[in-house]
């Protein structure tokens, strides 16, 4: 073991991003170790890409070719990469080990060399009603779609934005739920203005537009321009308020109606899963689309740290971009091992970068069409939660801020927002987006995460 | 360009505590600039207002004396080691208690004037005793603290337990030190930096102070990395990395260094501690809002900040040992904040010889929340031309200088 120690490659993370850097550094002769929480490597995407299954019907189908040929890359090398799922990195562990928790307790993984593929997360966005059983975030529709035992509800509505709510739409009416009703908060014509963009990658705009004919053929109205004002009910939804939004994404509240709904699914876009990255170190920026993200170089390589940083936690693309970043990862990282020469580098490299380019212009257009508008803050009263760990309230921001607090840190002593013990994972995305809309742009800060990223039981220390 | 009277540089619990003073004592312009460094102290600490606790060497300072006593005793080739109370000299004795005398009045005063509260807690500080070496170590401590002994209080086990319904029955006993009481630390930096700014002075937060002004032997202010402001007087408050401003404004060095320590906190729990407890493992202290807190390792490891697994499970051992309810609770977050470390564990405080216009307020090593305030308070008066209430010559950091003349 000791031998290996010196160029150890552990990669946390087994989605497509992860996934993919192992299989391209196996090629290469490097073995790798990866960690990830979930019971089946695959990641969010679906989850086990790598048995024997070919069943995406929810993806279109070059992505599908390109998961199918990533499984086989994967099994052709999976001698050289070991896999350890269920198991949670819970943080460094001094300088070159982190520190992992599974069934047995914890254990210690020593690294040479490290590759951070931990995906991302919804956004949360709060409005009166939010915390009702009932309300969920799309991926948890998705999951419980997936899992094929239970049906998230009988009658469902869908609010947010981007290409994920036709998408869930089709599969939940596929599963035979009712759905009443999907709210697009950006307006039509913002998408038609993106048209060029999005014939970047014609197969996938033309699958979109399939689903929006699925949805059409089976009577499932769709609203560009519309959202979520508010959610009722008592112990469990009942129903909900929608409403036009301006372009700004204010809700005209004189127009809202009611919809009865037993659940729904919200989603307002993402954030990488940074928390990992921020605990060993590495220098963030801030980004509109997916929050801080990590500073990188064209490989994706960390500015500060020898780490390296692909997927989705480096900022939302999709699953056939994190393919192609786990690849240059791991090609400049058999290039520093010196297990390829630098034209052997560059000449693999150009390809996958040519790819990746194609994508981020597609997935920018995207972006900018569901570019969040700051209306979607004011939709939280002044008395709705919007921390759920701490129960801060929005009206604590707005008192704070009030006295003139201009930073995240003391935003979070004031009012412990973002202290509990998802470690602002939920909230720390609405408290910037707060700040900035309150004109605080320069020198905010972060909601930086601790160590451990779960609770360890006092009961392991023994 | 700006100009103000007074630059404060750093902005922990001593920063902040000299900003809020000032600007209630007098109508000086006040800039305070602040940038929070991976380690900053103040948020890492525990909150003890531990004046006599952590002037016989518990509390923060309990597991650095065991180990100094372990080396000792090995040194002396004993093969039981013996605890040895380490005292620090009286004044800071009179140091801590004046500053630890300031809080009740200080906390009502911020509720009423500022609505910020820091939740100032009458907690006590008991050592528990597990055994017959406990009780002669605790015994050592309070003979050398005669003039004190109306602040202390000796507990049976019948006691203790009335007291710590959850101290595990194995205690033999406690002593419990009157005086010694909790803050929460962050809201005590933020109660500060509040009042202060209700009190006009302008806070320059996420700023760095990249470079010291000076001219000859005068020192005219500080450069961030895009303004430039002039000062009469800069507070070098800047904690565990105060001696790179103290070079950068005087030209020589001091002896200030930063000294981890790694904190484990539980979830929240009902209340399961009536006061604060030091064994001779660790010190626990539950805050406002419910979560145990458990403290504290003493490592010289530079600026590192990272935590270990060994010594999250030293503090869980001892910390079990004494109340093993936590067995049934969780690790919520562990972290690790940088001491402003000094070889003598005394803080550096007031001018320097021979360079004008510049003020150290560091080095306060495991107890500058304790003597934030009475810093704040003698800071006041050096820029007010006033006598200052306590003497500050054993503070100054002169006694380095004369220091190193002898030895070389
Ligand atoms: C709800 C949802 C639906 C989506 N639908 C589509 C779609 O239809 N089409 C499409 O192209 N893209 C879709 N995407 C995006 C796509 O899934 C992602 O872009 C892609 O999976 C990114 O891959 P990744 O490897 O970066 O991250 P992920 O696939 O998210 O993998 C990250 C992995 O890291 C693990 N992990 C994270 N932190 C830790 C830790 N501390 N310890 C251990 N393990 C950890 C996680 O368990 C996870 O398995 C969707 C994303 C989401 C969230
Ligand atoms: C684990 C632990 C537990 C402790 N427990 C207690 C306790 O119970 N009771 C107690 O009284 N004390 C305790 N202490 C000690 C106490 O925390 C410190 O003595 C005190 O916080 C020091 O305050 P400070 O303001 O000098 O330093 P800091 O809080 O570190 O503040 C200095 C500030 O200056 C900033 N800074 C540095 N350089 C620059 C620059 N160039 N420009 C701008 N800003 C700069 C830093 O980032 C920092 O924000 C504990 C310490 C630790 C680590």
């Amino acid at each position: 073991m000791t031998s290996q120690i010196h160029d150890q490659v552990v990669i946390v993370g087994g989605g497509p991003a992860g996934t993919a850097a192992a299989a391209e550094l196996a090629r290469h002769g490097l073995k790798s170790v990866i960690i990830d929480e979930a019971p089946k490597l695959g990641g969010v995407i679906y989850r086990g890409p790598l048995r024997q299954t070919d069943s995406l019907p929810h993806l279109d189908d070059n992505l599908k070719r390109a998961m199918t040929a990533l499984q086989t890359r994967y099994q052709a090398h999976s001698d050289s990469i070991e896999v350890k799922t269920q198991t949670r990195v819970l943080g460094p562990e001094g300088s070159n080990q982190l520190l992992l928790s599974d069934n047995s307790g914890l254990s210690r993984q020593p690294y040479a060399h490290l590759i951070l593929a931990t995906g991302c997360h919804e956004r949360s966005v709060p409005f009166p009603g939010w915390q009702l059983p009932g309300v969920m975030l799309l991926g948890g529709v998705q999951l419980q779609l997936k899992s094929g035992l239970v049906r998230p509800g009988q009658r469902m509505a869908l609010v947010g934005t981007g290409p994920l709510l036709p998408l869930v739409a089709c599969q939940l009416h596929k599963a035979g739920v009712d759905v009443v009703g999907v709210f697009e908060a950006s307006p039509f014509a913002k998408l038609a203005k993106e048209a060029v963009a999005l014939l970047n990658k014609p197969k996938l705009t033309l699958s979109g537009m399939s689903m929006m004919s699925y949805l059409k053929k089976h009577k499932i109205p769709f609203k560009y321009g519309w959202g979520i004002v508010s959610a009722q009910g008592d112990e469990q939804l009942k129903s909900i308020q929608v409403a036009p939004y301006d372009s700004q994404w204010r809700p005209q509240r004189d127009l809202a109606v009611k919809v009865e709904v037993d659940a729904i699914g919200v989603g307002y876009g993402f954030v990488a899963r940074t928390q990992l990255a921020m605990l060993l170190g590495l220098e963030h920026n801030y980004t509109k689309v997916s929050g801080y993200v990590p500073a990188l170089d064209e490989w994706h390589q960390s500015q500060n740290h020898a780490a390296f940083v692909v997927g989705d936690s480096n900022g939302l693309l999709g699953a056939d971009a994190a393919i192609c970043e786990g690849q240059l990862a791991a090609l400049r990282l058999a290039w520093q091992c010196g297990k390829i020469t630098e034209s052997q580098l560059f000449s693999r490299a150009t390809k996958v970068k040519n790819k990746l380019a194609r994508i981020k212009k597609f997935r920018f257009g995207f972006d900018r069409f569901s570019d969040r508008q700051p209306g979607l803050l004011t939709l939280a009263a002044p008395e709705t939660v919007v921390c759920r760990c701490e129960q801060v309230r929005r009206e604590q921001l707005d008192e704070a801020i009030a006295q003139g607090v201009k930073d995240i840190t003391s935003l979070k002593m004031r009012t412990r927002i973002g202290m509990g013990d998802c470690q602002g994972k939920t909230c720390s995305s609405y408290a910037l987006d707060y700040l900035h809309e309150a004109g605080l742009t320069e020198n905010i800060g972060v909601i930086k995460p601790r160590f451990p990223l779960d609770p360890i039981p006092f009961t392991l220390m023994e | 360009m700006k100009k103000y009277d007074v630059v404060i540089a750093g902005g922990g619990a001593v920063g902040a505590a000299c900003a809020y003073f000032l600007s209630r004592d007098t109508d000086l312009k006040i800039a305070l600039i602040d940038l929070k460094k991976p380690g900053n102290a103040s948020r890492a600490s525990a909150g003890g207002l531990w004046a006599i606790g952590e002037s016989v060497g518990l509390g923060c300072g309990v597991i650095f004396f065991k180990t100094l006593s372990k080396l000792h005793s090995e040194a002396q080739g004993k093969e039981v080691p013996v605890m040895r109370p380490h005292q620090l000299p009286d004044c800071f004795f009179e140091f801590a208690l004046t500053s630890n005398n300031m809080y009740p009045a200080l906390h009502q005063e911020m509720l009423e004037k500022h609505g910020v509260d820091f939740k100032f807690e009458r907690t006590g500080l008991k050592f528990i005793m597990y055994n017959e070496e406990d009780r002669l170590y605790a015994e050592q401590i309070t003979e050398g603290i005669p003039h004190l002994a109306d602040q202390v209080r000796w507990l049976d086990a019948e006691e203790l337990k009335k007291e710590e319904p959850y101290v595990t029955d194995d205690a033999i006993g406690a002593i419990d030190f009157i005086c010694d009481h909790q803050v929460n630390p962050y809201r005590l930096v933020d109660a500060y930096l509040e009042g202060a700014r209700q009190n006009g002075v302008s806070l320059y937060l996420n700023t760095e102070v990249t470079s010291v002004i000076r001219n000859g032997n005068v020192v005219e202010g500080v450069k961030t990395h895009d303004q430039v402001f002039f000062c009469d007087t800069l507070i070098n408050a800047s904690g565990a990395w105060a001696n790179e401003l103290y070079q950068q404004a005087t030209g020589r060095t001091m002896p200030v260094y930063p000294v981890k320590g790694q904190i484990v906190l539980s979830e929240r729990m009902p209340k399961i501690m009536n006061g604060c407890i030091s064994t001779s493992d660790c010190y626990i202290a539950q805050k406002d809002n419910g979560e145990i807190l458990i403290g504290s390792s003493t490592e010289e490891k530079g600026f590192d900040t990272t935590n270990s697994l060994d010594k999250i499970q030293e503090l869980s051992q001892g910390a079990m040992k004494c109340l093993p309810i936590l067995k049934e609770s969780s690790i919520k977050r562990c972290w690790a904040g940088l001491r402003p470390g000094t070889p003598d564990e005394l803080p550096i405080l007031g001018p320097v010889e021979g360079i004008e216009g510049y003020l150290n307020a560091c080095g306060h090593f495991r107890t500058g929340i304790l003597t934030s305030a009475i810093t704040g308070q003698l800071m006041t008066e050096l820029i007010t031309g006033k006598t200052p209430s306590l003497d500050l010559t054993p503070f100054s950091v002169a006694r380095f200088d004369e220091a190193e003349q002898k030895a070389g």
